[in-house]
């Protein structure tokens, strides 16, 4: 499988297509197999090429103790971008994904294209959202019930607890969580466990809301419909200059695997009608 | 050759991939009817570098894409080793 070294880690990657380039960013406790089981990854190599990777951490990628926040992972983007020479790309992040998209468009606007930002909640605009309306949290701790670990009802998305839990379950839990999310499942959240990611994910790091505000690029705000994050989506659409919005049918907060048609054919649709180097110069 | 012949000659390219490619190993050996996600307890990113692990091995380019989206659309979300030998049969 295609790996290369970058900000001193070796990163697992994945490349299609011929064309501009389109970059694909998954999210926190995922890999880039998401973007195949999507469809985006063939959908997008017919027009560009495609790179996907497995974040630190993640995937086959190496998972160093330290340096989980967003800055870290624009960091590694950027190094990663460098090896491959990636001169300019186009971004597209899912969840935290688009994060760490969002915040290497800051450290590096004249490398990005463009940017589609799926579903992120920012650490910075916490104070946008609405605690009760966080329904997929709930679900992830039901889920997480019958896995065995047990979660509170009352702390907003906390990888931090989460990981914790899953280091100190007993034998018995274990198992049940074994058998829920399979050995190679269960061996990938231990090691991301072990690493300080829960905590750094929860951290600014430098990624302020005027930080936010001042992205300049094309920018597609791309939320499920029943989303937790849409004031969110309302903030960057209201607040970055050329910011459009557009809403998945259907979808809740993974509008990749909950509706993988209309997710691509809404990044197919924004990528594919930027000019090469054009910017458009008004805000929808 | 017959497909039984072609069917257990891809079986055991598969078994070879899974153990050098994937360094999957069971003590019950790899079957048409073994299960990718429940019985190898393997994740959808091994399916991905399988793919890829395939197509090195067999020196083309498979429309593994195609049947990585396939599965993504699945309720069950699993594909038995026999359906990848089937595949593969009808893309070498």
């Amino acid at each position: 499988m295609p790996r290369t070294t970058a900000n001193g880690l070796t990163f697992h990657y994945q490349q299609s297509g011929d064309g501009p380039d389109v970059v694909l960013i998954h999210g926190l406790t995922g890999d880039l197999s998401i973007w195949f089981l999507s469809r985006t990854v063939s959908a997008l190599a017919e027009n560009f090429r495609a790179t996907a990777y497995d974040l630190r951490g993640h995937g086959y990628t190496d998972a160093p103790e330290t340096g989980y926040t967003s800055l870290d992972h624009a960091r590694d983007l950027l190094a990663l971008l460098d090896v491959l020479e990636i001169r300019r790309a186009r971004l597209v992040g899912h969840s935290f994904g688009a994060v760490i998209a969002a915040h290497a468009a800051v450290l590096a606007p004249e490398r990005v294209d463009a940017l589609i930002l799926s579903d992120p909640y920012f650490p910075s605009l916490r104070h946008l959202e609405d605690l009760s309306r966080w329904g997929h949290w709930q679900n992830f701790r039901r889920e997480a019930e019958e896995a065995g670990v047990s979660l509170s009802a009352d702390t907003w998305y906390d990888l931090t607890t989460f990981f914790d839990q899953v280091l100190h379950l007993d034998d018995q839990r274990l198992l049940a969580f074994r058998r829920a999310v399979g050995l190679p499942g269960l061996n990938r959240v231990l090691r991301l466990a072990r690493t300080t990611c829960g905590a750094d994910s929860k951290l600014e790091a430098g990624l302020g809301a005027e930080s936010i505000a001042r992205i300049a690029v094309p920018c597609l705000a791309l939320y499920g419909e029943h989303s937790p994050f849409l004031s969110t989506a309302d903030y960057l659409m209201e607040n970055l200059p050329q910011c459009e919005g557009r809403r998945v049918p259907g979808a809740q907060h993974r509008a990749p695997e909950e509706a993988p048609e209309a997710f691509v054919a809404a990044v197919r649709e924004f990528l594919e009608n930027l000019g090469p180097v054009a910017r458009r110069e008004t805000c929808t | 050759m017959s497909t039984p012949t072609i069917d257990s000659r891809i079986l055991e390219d598969l078994r070879r991939v899974f153990r050098d490619g994937l360094g999957v190993d069971p003590v019950e050996p790899i079957a048409p009817e073994t299960k990718f996600f429940a019985d190898l307890g393997l994740a959808s990113i091994d399916a991905v570098v399988l793919g890829e692990e395939l197509q090195k091995t067999y020196g083309r380019k498979l429309p593994f894409s195609e049947m990585l989206a396939d599965l993504g659309a699945r309720e069950e979300r699993d594909m038995t080793i026999g359906e990848l030998v089937a595949f593969l049969r009808k893309n070498l």
